[in-house]
């Protein structure tokens, strides 16, 4: 583009030179035509050139889409919203249904054992007789809660697999957007609490005593906040 | 002084098992008059009509949780003096400052047993 630059400059110096001389009402359409000759040849290089660039971004930009839209394909969005999730949701549903009705059954025999009369011994022998059996027969929620958990299980490992495989093919386009929080979610963050703890992480019982042992005073606790 | 064990204990917990574990507990215990409350405010609510000699209160519910019921207990100037004992399934060092800053009486951590609930409650109120 310079060497046609430099060649159209003069040229662009002349015209514009004989039109400062003139004034302005007796401009003629055939010098701003041969004006606009000069100037769109001037410019054409230029247009060239960004074309290309242009070209080129386009087609990157192209590929990508292409490569995440085959991810996002890959990831079966309407099988994870129709099956996986629902499926999962399910499951979880069943679980905590048949932990609580295996508690209620547990609970209701150890509370009719703990009633029971020991005076009458053969009443006594059947009630806690009855009242076991009935025990173990609730606790096989155990292997059927497994089973249940398993499968939600595989479902998440599914789901990781598929989002880490669109994770890596965007890379590092990816900007991560601060996510505003809502009142109830700054409430929840501030007040409740997160479940329970996994094994080896929070502090248990003793730890709990010497807390509350060790900081006696209010000073203490103070300056634990410091 | 001896615990009085028909005194009204206040079972705090919006999980319906949790309740009847704690109470059946507190049976074992001796313990003969126990009431209980869903979350907070209901609890609330119960200890503006009568005095309760204890209360052991789970800190996860809503719309109250235990530690906002601890704050209302100890900001009253009448429910000021109840002992109060929190019980949460989860334990983090600043959770258990906060309650003991709010004037909590004692703590547990789930799961616990029997031998445990006894001890703290004698902690609170002294040997029965």
């Amino acid at each position: 583009m310079s060497a046609s630059k430099k060649s159209i400059e003069p040229m662009l110096e002349d015209i514009a030179s004989q039109i400062r001389g003139m004034k302005s009402d007796s401009l003629a359409l055939p010098d701003i035509l041969k004006l606009a000759d000069v100037m769109v040849v001037s410019m054409r290089g230029f247009f060239d050139q960004l074309d290309a660039s242009i070209y080129k971004e386009l087609t990157d930009v192209s590929a990508f889409i292409n490569n995440a839209r085959s991810e996002i394909g890959r990831l079966q969005p309407a099988n994870l919203k129709e099956k996986h999730f629902p499926e999962a949701g399910k499951e979880l549903d069943a679980i905590v249904q048949s932990t609580e009705a295996a508690t209620n059954t547990i609970m209701e025999q150890a509370e009719l054992i703990m009633e029971a009369d020991p005076e009458d011994m053969e009443a006594y022998h059947a009630t806690v007789q009855a009242g076991i059996m009935e025990i173990f027969q609730a606790c096989s929620f155990q292997d059927i809660t497994g089973q249940r958990i398993s499968k939600v299980v595989s479902t998440l490992v599914h789901i990781e697999e598929k989002i880490g495989a669109l994770a890596d093919v965007l890379g590092s386009s990816i900007e991560e957007v601060p996510i505003e929080e809502t009142a109830e979610e700054k409430r929840a963050r501030e007040l409740l609490l997160n479940g329970p703890a996994l094994e080896g992480e929070g502090i248990d019982q003793s730890e709990v005593d010497d807390l509350m042992g060790d900081a006696s005073s209010q000073d203490d606790i103070d300056a634990l906040f410091d | 002084m001896a615990v009085d064990l028909s005194m009204p204990v206040l079972v705090v917990d919006d999980y319906k098992t949790m309740i009847r574990i704690i109470r059946n507990l507190l049976k074992q215990l001796g313990f003969t008059n126990v009431d209980d409350a869903a979350d907070g405010t209901e609890a609330l609510a119960k200890m503006r009509g009568r005095p309760y000699g204890l209360v052991i209160s789970d800190w996860n519910m809503e719309p109250m949780t235990g530690y906002e019921l601890l704050k209302e207990v100890r900001s009253d100037d009448q429910l000021k003096p109840t002992p109060f004992i929190m019980i949460t399934a989860e334990s983090k060092t600043e959770n258990v400052i906060a309650a003991k800053k709010a004037g909590v009486n004692n703590y547990i951590v789930k799961p616990f047993n029997a031998a445990t609930l006894k001890t703290k409650i004698t902690a609170v109120l002294g040997d029965f």
